[in-house]
């Protein structure tokens, strides 16, 4: 008799609250390494006005805290965008996000807008929209131009992503250098403290975003699989598609303008656990989430520490660490379909 | 007693290009049908228009009796299931996953299967000989393996038709004729209708009860292997010289060649 390893519900809660709680464990570590080390002895004494306990709660762990919403939230869409795209190297990036929100970002820094929404910079705010504008006409171009795969989506996203970089490059060229400096380094990708009602409204939406995603796991295996195919055993390919993109534009969106580019996350994280935990988005999902997560908090205090007291953007490191990883997927990619 | 499968007056136009004219065929529930014709006959855009993943441009189209503009899309996955011939290894899913998938529009509200989806892929397993691959990645096993685990699949699916394209292409003659013999187990132990396309006349031919010969725009010949063999259909349809012939009460067509060591250029 064959033994099946099977997936069920309450062994998938078990595996998610390990990942939680390694996740947490490794954002307490984290938060108190730093230019300055923190004891916890100075946290847990009732007196929480010294130093540590002010760096602390003030600056690393809202600082940590996005960082794993961050993680978490490139890593899920890089899965997601993976499956409805049936292409392993895509990214959250690559239906125009990145190009979007630098579009958005130096048109707001050129124009020299000044105002604050939601406690946000223009920059954030242009970002934003630029990004999903951008996603957005992706979107509906890519439909137009090939209903039937997602090789019109895929193509649309490079030829948006070419044509904008192109209108930042230009508005570069027009600008005044010190106002594109401060932007150029706030699109690498920073990690910066923000207040708590951002961060839990973020983080709310995030835990929603990859719920409905997880409930989408199913879909996308099958989907991931070949989408005629899901069509015939009764999935509306189209409805969990449209669902699954807004929802990973809307999250990578948000993403962005809180921290800017930070990319490869979302590539590197879903393959390797894919290579480890199996390619069921049910299970995928929330473990990428978790791991996303972690790499983010890890990466993020790397960057602030290695050329301490300066700070990295978290966004160069993770580019730096997944240039090269990108370059050994492909190799065994291309191995992997030769073989075939 | 109801078909299984009915066409009638069947238009099908890719582009400007007219596929299929006024194409009219019946399949009997439990029965054995292959689809042969010339390339771009439109032999799989038939099993696609059968499954409505594409619209006729005129026609009609009943599954047991019932028009398929009438399914939703629950009652159609229930009604016919169908193994494509696309495989892309992008993810690694096991083949155990991969049977599953068959079940995905009936999991419960959390999105997981339930024991009854277990027992009906762990026997759909057993069915195709493929439960000792189980755990294995589907990119690791053979192709003849891996056609069993999608011939597994659409027995998951528990559809009373099931729609093959080619299964048997890429597969040596020993794994060939497992496919078929597979099918025509199914066919007689399960009651499965099966309808296959297929480019091997002479193996298909052992194999079921009828025979779709589906050429270009409105030719086609819907008939027993007896006529379909002795009336040379194939050689018509196909547009080559050939001859049929019987051998141990088994029909096989054998085409002329011009240039071939024994070949029959005087005819």
């Amino acid at each position: 008799m064959t033994r099946y390893s099977r997936l069920t519900f309450t062994k998938l809660l078990i595996s998610v609250l390990i990942g939680i709680a390694i996740l947490i464990v490794t954002m307490l570590v984290c938060s108190l390494v730093g230019t300055k080390t923190i004891s916890i002895k100075n946290l847990l004494s009732p007196n929480l006005s010294t130093i540590d306990a002010e760096i602390f709660y003030k600056i690393r762990l809202p600082k940590i805290l996005l960082a794993s919403i961050v993680g978490a939230a490139l890593a899920v869409s890089g899965a997601v965008l993976q499956a409805i795209l049936k292409n392993p190297l895509a990214d959250p990036y690559i239906l125009g996000i990145s190009s979007g929100a630098g579009v958005g970002a130096m048109f707001a820094s050129v124009t020299g807008l000044q105002f604050v929404f939601l406690g946000k910079s223009p920059i954030a705010i242009f970002a934003f929209i630029g990004a999903f504008a951008t996603v957005w006409l992706v979107w509906t171009i890519g439909s137009l131009a090939d209903k039937r795969s997602s090789n019109g989506l895929l193509l649309t996203g490079v030829v948006i992503n070419t044509f904008f970089s192109a209108i930042t490059m230009f508005m570069i060229a027009i600008a005044k250098s010190l106002t594109v400096h401060s932007t150029m380094i706030w699109l690498m990708g920073n990690i910066s403290p923000e207040n708590s009602t951002t961060i839990t409204t973020m983080a709310i939406l995030t835990v929603i975003a990859t719920a409905v995603l997880i409930r989408l796991g199913p879909s996308l295996n099958l989907i991931s699989f070949s989408s005629a195919q899901a069509k015939t055993i009764g999935i509306d390919v189209s409805r969990v598609r449209f669902l699954a993109f807004l929802i990973t534009a809307f999250i990578t969106s948000i993403a962005v303008s809180l921290s800017g580019l930070i990319g490869f996350v979302g590539l590197i994280v879903p393959h390797a656990v894919r290579l480890v935990w199996g390619a069921d988005h049910r299970k995928l999902l929330p473990i990428t989430a978790i791991a996303g997560a972690i790499f983010m908090v890890i990466a993020d205090t790397v960057a602030r520490t290695i050329v301490s007291p300066a700070q990295l953007p978290v966004g160069v490191l993770t580019a730096l660490i997944g240039g090269p990883f990108f370059i050994v997927l492909l190799i065994r990619n291309s191995k992997r379909q030769n073989l075939l | 007693m109801i078909d299984a499968i009915t066409v009638s007056n069947l238009d099908f136009s890719y582009g400007e290009e007219q596929i299929l004219s006024s194409l009219e065929f019946n399949v009997r529930k439990g029965e054995f049908l292959a689809i042969a014709g010339p390339n771009g006959a439109g032999k799989s855009s038939l099993l696609n228009l059968l499954t409505r993943t594409i619209k006729p441009s005129k026609g009609n189209i009943a599954l047991m009796g019932r028009d398929i503009r009438d399914y939703n899309r629950l009652d159609m996955a229930k009604t016919v299931s169908i193994v494509r011939q696309d495989f892309s290894a992008a993810f690694g899913f096991n083949v155990y996953e991969t049977v599953m998938m068959a079940r995905t529009a009936f999991f419960n509200v959390l999105g997981f299967e339930s024991s009854l989806d277990r027992d009906i892929v762990e026997n759909a397993l057993e069915a195709t000989n493929v439960a000792h691959l189980a755990n294995r990645d589907l990119n690791e096993i053979s192709t003849g393996e891996r056609q069993r685990v999608f011939i597994a699949r659409a027995l998951a699916q528990e559809t009373p038709i099931i729609l093959l394209d080619e299964p048997t292409s890429f597969l040596d003659l020993k794994h060939q004729v497992e496919i078929y013999d597979l099918l025509k187990q199914m066919q007689l132990e399960s009651s499965k209708t099966i309808v296959t396309v297929t480019h091997d006349i002479n193996l298909s031919g052992q194999y079921c009860d009828k025979v779709l010969l589906l050429g270009y725009r409105d030719s086609f010949y819907l008939g027993d292997i007896e006529s379909v063999f002795e009336k040379n259909k194939i050689a018509e349809i196909f547009s080559v010289r050939g001859l049929s012939t019987q051998i141990n009460g088994r029909y096989i067509f054998l085409t002329d060649a011009k240039h071939s060591n024994r070949g029959q250029s005087n005819t």
